[in-house]
């Protein structure tokens, strides 16, 4: 029965592989498991007890807004302290993702008012002051997203009264985040497993992974929505 | 020596609170057939990480034909492309596995990716697409395939590598009977041709055929 297979197979090949390649897959696909496993970990880590997240939603809103606001140096000085004091709390790889993404907005907006500080010198100190105060606002945002659990946030925001429609697109927003990011993961674990040479296309190839998750995500999006209608849907997003 | 050998191999994923794998022993020699069996989330699959060097035991070692597979080892992209040359592995989801935009460059890929000559990729192309039926598919697009369409299109993308070591993960599943008679009867020829398989599957019939080692794990 084995004569059904090709001569070839019934052999082993020698083989060695010439070159360097499929390293960019492998640090892409690192990268991706990486942003995918923190994201999943955003969502289900909280403390033992956690503070109710509208109260901490509240608080949040409350001290970003008085914090755009103060134009005297004590209030960010109070701020900076209070944060540094919560993200202590964290656990080590948190606190560097709250610290990182923190430190990636106040580095944009410095860049962003580099000119301002250039061309109007006087205006140095209130470009700083700004960077800080960006600085201390993702961070304050992103220690909320660390310690409060998805499903307990868009709880919190309907009590706030905000619109359904907004909830519902964060929700399935995240939601098929992970669930794309999952199948890029796969496509791209499959082209690693397969790319055991050279490969000359490989701008292609990942060309390909993309076109795939797009058409995917259109599908998907597609039978969310058939679902929806199934399950009496109107179109009419004020009842969501 | 075996050719797999897995020595009290013990796994967690990051985000997980306990092993998915426990102190797990095997070993297979070279032209040796195991079937997998166990519940779902038992851990089949991710003995199928394990072993295709996607993902590297807590505990314990993974030595394949008496090379031990560990991070360190597959950092070295000459190594790690050698290693995945001599095993090929079939996802549970074909859907995830195709990236090229016609049937026969998907199958193509991998004799491509060894340069071999244009003359031989094409041949081992041609003969794995017809081994599965898939020949008149060679133009169309593997994203518009049927399901059991694109699990025979992944299978044959994967053995047009001509791995040493098959890895199939459900492989009925999902397929018409025409499908699964010329799987089964593959599958057969690859044992018969001395060629190592290692499969998980709830299909008592085919276990029963391919009359290999079962492996149950809770």
């Amino acid at each position: 029965m084995s004569d059904r297979l090709p001569a070839w197979m019934k052999g082993s090949d020698p083989y060695e592989p010439k070159g360097r390649g499929g390293t960019f897959a492998a640090r892409t696909l690192r990268a991706l498991a990486g942003a995918i496993g923190r994201l999943r970990f955003q969502q289900g880590r909280e403390g033992r007890r956690p503070l109710p997240a509208l109260f901490k939603l509240v608080l949040l809103l409350a001290g970003l807004l008085v914090l755009s606001l103060a134009r005297k140096l004590m209030v960010p000085l109070f701020f900076t302290a209070l944060v540094l004091v919560l993200i202590c709390f964290l656990p080590g790889r948190d606190l560097l993702s709250v610290l990182v993404t923190g430190l990636f907005a106040a580095a944009l907006s410095l860049v962003l008012m580099l000119p301002a500080m250039i061309l109007a010198p006087e205006t140095a100190f209130n470009c700083l002051f700004l960077v800080w105060k960006v600085f201390l606002s993702v961070l304050m945002v992103s220690l909320f997203n660390h310690t409060t659990q998805w499903n307990h946030i868009t709880g919190a925001l309907k009590r706030l009264h905000v619109p359904g429609i907004l909830i519902f697109t964060l929700d399935l927003t995240l939601k098929y985040i992970v669930l794309l990011g999952r199948l890029v993961s796969d496509l791209l674990t499959a082209y690693l497993l397969r790319a055991v040479g050279k490969d000359r296309q490989a701008c292609s190839s990942l060309g390909g992974v993309l076109g795939v998750t797009f058409l995917r995500g259109t599908e998907v999006s597609r039978e969310t929505y058939e679902a929806m209608v199934c399950r009496g849907f109107t179109d009419d997003y004020g009842g969501l | 020596m075996p050719l797999i050998e897995l020595d009290r191999v013990t796994y967690t994923y990051p985000e997980g609170d306990r092993p998915v794998l426990r102190d797990l022993s095997l070993s297979l020699e070279g032209g040796g057939c195991l079937i997998l069996r166990g519940d779902n989330g038992s851990g089949k699959t991710t003995l199928f990480r394990v072993l295709n060097g996607l993902a590297f035991p807590e505990k314990g070692t993974y030595r394949f034909d008496g090379e031990t597979i560990d991070r360190a080892y597959l950092s070295d992209s000459r190594r790690a492309r050698a290693f995945h040359k001599r095993i090929g592995y079939l996802f549970q989801n074909p859907d995830t596995m195709l990236f090229n935009g016609r049937v026969f460059d998907e199958a193509a890929f991998g004799p491509r990716q060894m340069g071999l000559p244009e003359e031989e990729v094409r041949a081992r192309t041609e003969d794995c697409l017809k081994l599965f039926g898939i020949a008149d598919l060679s133009d169309k697009a593997p994203y518009h395939l049927s399901g059991g369409q694109k699990k025979r299109v992944a299978l044959a993308a994967v053995l047009t590598l001509n791995p040493d070591v098959l890895i199939l993960d459900e492989p009925l599943a999902g397929l018409d009977k025409k499908g699964r008679d010329l799987l089964t009867d593959f599958l057969v020829s690859w044992r018969e041709a001395g060629k190592t398989l290692i499969a998980a599957t709830h299909e008592e019939s085919l276990a029963d055929l391919l009359a290999g080692r079962v492996l149950t794990l809770t």
